[in-house]
C-alpha cells in the first residue's frame, strides 16, 4: 500500500494532528514523569548559580537527582533580566518554576512565594546567621534561605597602600578621606564606586544605606515611614561627596554595573572599592587580574555609629505554585548541604552562608576574605527591603546623583527623596 | 439583478477571503492597544498571588501631569527625537549624494555604509560603551594621542555629555538607512531636469536647491516621518550606556515607560505612558501612510 503525498492528504494530515494535540496530555510525556520533574529559575554563572549550572558538585547534583527520583529543569538568565523575567511571569501567571531566585525582591513578589523556612531542619537554620534572613522576611513570614554570605566589604590595593606609607586599611571615616586622597596620584584614583544606576542592590541608593547606618540612621520608622531625613541620612550623604572631592574615580557616576568598577581596581588604577565577595576569585586570575596578590579585603570604615554594610541578599524561594513543595524544599536543602557549601565557595568564589563552612580552615586558607564578611557580619547590614525598594532605591539613588553632580546639597537632595519616598508608600497604601 | 447578486457573492467571497488575515490582525494587533489602553485606566498589583485590576478612571492619565520625571522625559524625547531627525537627514542626504556621484559608485562604499545600521542594537551599545569608556576607551585614546585632551574624559558623567552622545550613537546607527532610502530618491531624479537646468545656466548649488531637493520632497517626507517614529523608540542604548542617568537626565518617554512598567510593577501607569508614545507614533504612521499616497490622490484629498 502506498501513501500518494497530495494536498488532500497533508491537509487531513494536519488536521488529524491538530485534532491530537487538543487531547489532554496529546503530546506531553506521562503526568507521573512531569510531576518528578522541579523547574529551578536562577541567574547565570558568573553570578551565584546553582550546583549543575555553574561548574561544581555535578556528580553530587546528579547523585542527589537519583536518590530522589528527581529531575531538575535550569531556566537561568542573565542577572540584570531575572527581576523583569519574574514579573512578567508572575503578572502573566505562567511562572512555572518551582524554586527561584531572589535577590531583595521578596517583600515585592510576597503573594507568590511560599514560606518554607520554618519546616528547614533545626540544625540547617541554626548554621545560618540570623540576620541573614531578616531580607527575606516579610509580615512576619520567612520566605527565603540565603545561600551565600554576600555582604560588602573594603577592597583594597596592598602595594597602593605600602607606596603611601599607609599600612594597615582604614578604620573610619576621617581615614577613609584621608587615605583616599593621599592614594590619588601617579594617574590613578584613591577610591572606585559604581553610581551609574540609581535603583536595586548595588546601585547608587543601596551604597548610601552602607554609610546610613555607619552614621547611625535607618531607612524607616517603626510604622513603616520613611525616617532618614535625618543628620545621620545627610552625614552619609556628605560622606560620599567628600569621599568624591578626595579623589573617587570620575567616572564612577558612569559605571552602570558593579564590573564596570571592578575593571577599574583589578587594573591597578583605583586603590579602594566596595565590593562584593565573589569579586574576590577573579581578582586571583592573572587573565583578567592585574592586582594578583596584592588585593586585601577589610571591614567598611567607621561612622559614628561604627562599621556596617548591606546584603546582597542572593536567596532560594518556593513559589506559591509548586507542585511538590517538599521536594523543592530539599532541593534546597541539598543547595545548602555543607559539602556542596564548601564547593561553592572554592569551586566558584561565592561564600557559603553557613558558619561552620565559613570558619572551615579549607575555605579560610583559600578565600582569606571570609573571615573578613564574618566579621562584617557582626555589625549591622540591612538592605532595607520593600515592596517598593526597586522604586525607591530609584527615586533615592536619582537625588543622591544630583548631590554628587553638585547639582543639590546633601541636606536638600536627602530632604526631597523623603519626599518622594513618603509619595511611593502612600500610593502603596 | 443578476449583476448585483454576482456583485453581492463575490465581496462575500472576498471577505472570507480576507477574514484569516484581518483576525490575525486583530489578534497581534487590536488586542494588545485595547489592553493597553484599558490597563491605563486601572491601578494594577501583584497581590494574592495574583493580578489585582481596580478601575481607577484616568488617575494615571492626570497623574503624568503631575510627575516631574515623566514631564523631563517628555522634554528629552522631544530634544532628542528632533535632534536626532535633523541630523539623520541632513547626513543622510549628503552621503546620498555621495554615493550619487560617479566616484561614490563602488559597490563597496554601500556596503560600508550599512554596517552600522545592521549591527544587532545591543552589541552596538555595548560597543560604544566601551568606545566611550573614561579609563579604558578608544574615544579618549585617540583624544589624547591627537593632542586635543589633556586627560581622559568621563564622557556620560555629565547630563548634557552623556545626553550628546547617546544621540550621537544612535544618528551614527539611523544614518546608513535613511541615507539609501535617500539614495533611491536621488537616482529618480530625471537627468533631463539637470539638463535644462544647466543650459539655462544654473550651477551645482542651484540645481541642488531648484531641482534635487523639490523633486526628492516625498523621500525627504518620508525619511524626516521614519525617522521621528525609531526617534521615539530608542530603548536599548539607554539601558546598556546610562540607564536614564546620571540623575534621569538621559531618561527618554520609551525607558520610562519600561521603567515605571518592569521595575516597578506599577503596570497601569506604565501603560499610560506607553499609550501616549503609540498616540504619538500613530500620528506619524498616518502621515507616513498619506505621504505614500499616489501624489494626484494627496493633493486631491
Amino acid at each position: 500500500m502506498s501513501l500518494k503525498l497530495t494536498r488532500r492528504n497533508a491537509l487531513t494530515g494536519a488536521a488529524a494532528l491538530g485534532a491530537a494535540s487538543l487531547l489532554p496530555n496529546g503530546f506531553s510525556r506521562p503526568a507521573a514523569a512531569q510531576d518528578s520533574t522541579l523547574g529551578v529559575f536562577g541567574p547565570l554563572p558568573p553570578d551565584p548559580a546553582p550546583p549543575g549550572a555553574a561548574k561544581f558538585a555535578g556528580a553530587e547534583f546528579d547523585a542527589w537527582k537519583a536518590a530522589n527520583g528527581a529531575d531538575v529543569k535550569y531556566d537561568l538568565v542573565a542577572w540584570p533580566q531575572l527581576h523583569d523575567r519574574m514579573a512578567t511571569a508572575f503578572a502573566s501567571g505562567s511562572a512555572p518554576w518551582d524554586v527561584m531566585y531572589n535577590c531583595g525582591w521578596v517583600p515585592e513578589f510576597e503573594s507568590f512565594l511560599l514560606p518554607f523556612v520554618d519546616d528547614l531542619p533545626k540544625e540547617l537554620v541554626d548554621d545560618m546567621p540570623g540576620s541573614s534572613f531578616s531580607t527575606v522576611t516579610w509580615n512576619g513570614k520567612r520566605y527565603g534561605a540565603i545561600f551565600t554570605l554576600s555582604l560588602l566589604t573594603l577592597f583594597y590595593n596592598k602595594e597602593h597602600l605600602d607606596e603611601a606609607g599607609l599600612g594597615a586599611p582604614p578604620k573610619d571615616w576621617d581615614e577613609f578621606l584621608r587615605y583616599t586622597k593621599e592614594l590619588t596620584r601617579d594617574g590613578r584614583y584613591g577610591f572606585v564606586s559604581n553610581y551609574g544606576d540609581p535603583a536595586g542592590i548595588g546601585g547608587t541608593a543601596s551604597y548610601w544605606m552602607a554609610f546610613l547606618q555607619q552614621a547611625g540612621g535607618t531607612m524607616y520608622a517603626e510604622d513603616g515611614s520613611p525616617a532618614f531625613n535625618t543628620e545621620a541620612g545627610v552625614a552619609a550623604l556628605q560622606m560620599m561627596i567628600d569621599l568624591q572631592a578626595a579623589g573617587t574615580d570620575p567616572g564612577s557616576i558612569s559605571y552602570v554595573g558593579i564590573n564596570d568598577a571592578t575593571n577599574v581596581l583589578l587594573s591597578g588604577r583605583a586603590s579602594m572599592m566596595m565590593n562584593w565577595p565573589f569579586m574576590w576569585k577573579p581578582a586571583q586570575d592573572p587573565k583578567g587580574s592585574q592586582v594578583v596578590g596584592k588585593l586585601a579585603a577589610s571591614v567598611l570604615p567607621a561612622g559614628p555609629a561604627g562599621t556596617a554594610s548591606i546584603d546582597g541578599t542572593d536567596a532560594w524561594t518556593i513559589g506559591k505554585s509548586t507542585k511538590d513543595a517538599e521536594k523543592a524544599r530539599k532541593l534546597i536543602e541539598f543547595y545548602l548541604d555543607p559539602a556542596i557549601q564548601k564547593k561553592q565557595a572554592l569551586d566558584t568564589g561565592w561564600l557559603p552562608i553557613r558558619l561552620s563552612v565559613l570558619n572551615d580552615p579549607d575555605v579560610q586558607a583559600t578565600m582569606p576574605l571570609a573571615k573578613v564578611v564574618l566579621d562584617q557580619a557582626q555589625h549591622p547590614y540591612d538592605s532595607f527591603v520593600t515592596p517598593d525598594y526597586n522604586e525607591i532605591s530609584q527615586a533615592v539613588g536619582t537625588e543622591i546623583q544630583k548631590a554628587l553632580q553638585g547639582q543639590k546639597t546633601a541636606a536638600e537632595a536627602i530632604a526631597e527623596a523623603e519626599t518622594l519616598a513618603s509619595a511611593i508608600i502612600a500610593r502603596r497604601g | 439583478m443578476s449583476s448585483t447578486s454576482f456583485e453581492r457573492r463575490r465581496r462575500r467571497a472576498g471577505l472570507l477571503f480576507v477574514a484569516p488575515a484581518a483576525i490575525v490582525l486583530l489578534a497581534i494587533l487590536a488586542y494588545p492597544i485595547v489592553e493597553s489602553f484599558i490597563l491605563s485606566t486601572q491601578s494594577v498589583r501583584l497581590v494574592a498571588g495574583g493580578v489585582t485590576k481596580e478601575w481607577n478612571s484616568f488617575a494615571n492619565y492626570i497623574r503624568l501631569a503631575g510627575d516631574e520625571t515623566f514631564r523631563r522625559a517628555v522634554v528629552n524625547t522631544m530634544i532628542f527625537s528632533f535632534g536626532e531627525v535633523a541630523l539623520v537627514v541632513s547626513i543622510g542626504l549628503a552621503v546620498a549624494l555621495l554615493l550619487n556621484h560617479p566616484l561614490g559608485r563602488w559597490g563597496f562604499f554601500r556596503i560600508m555604509l550599512v554596517v552600522p545600521w545592521a549591527i544587532a542594537p545591543v552589541a552596538n551599545a555595548v560597543l560604544w560603551k566601551w568606545i566611550l569608556n573614561s579609563n579604558y576607551g578608544i574615544l579618549n585614546g585617540l583624544l589624547k594621542s591627537l593632542g586635543l585632551i589633556e586627560y581622559y574624559q568621563v564622557w556620560l558623567a555629565r547630563p548634557w555629555s552623556a545626553f550628546g552622545f547617546l544621540l550621537l550613537i544612535d544618528v551614527w546607527k539611523s544614518v546608513p538607512f535613511i541615507a539609501l532610502l535617500l539614495l533611491a530618491g536621488l537616482q529618480r531624479v530625471p537627468q533631463s531636469l539637470y539638463k535644462a537646468a544647466y543650459m539655462d545656466g544654473a550651477g551645482r548649488w542651484q540645481a541642488f536647491r531648484h531641482v534635487t531637493l523639490p523633486t526628492m520632497r516625498s523621500a525627504l517626507a518620508i525619511a524626516v516621518v521614519l525617522q521621528t517614529i525609531w526617534s521615539l523608540r530608542v530603548f536599548e542604548i539607554i539601558f546598556v550606556l546610562t540607564r536614564g542617568g546620571p540623575a534621569d537626565a538621559t531618561v527618554l518617554m520609551n525607558f520610562l515607560a519600561y521603567r515605571v512598567t518592569f521595575n516597578f510593577l506599577d503596570i497601569g501607569y506604565g501603560a499610560a505612558i506607553a499609550n501616549i508614545i503609540f498616540a504619538l507614533t500613530f500620528l506619524l504612521a498616518i502621515t507616513y501612510v498619506w505621504l505614500m499616497q499616489p501624489r494626484k490622490r494627496r493633493i486631491s484629498s
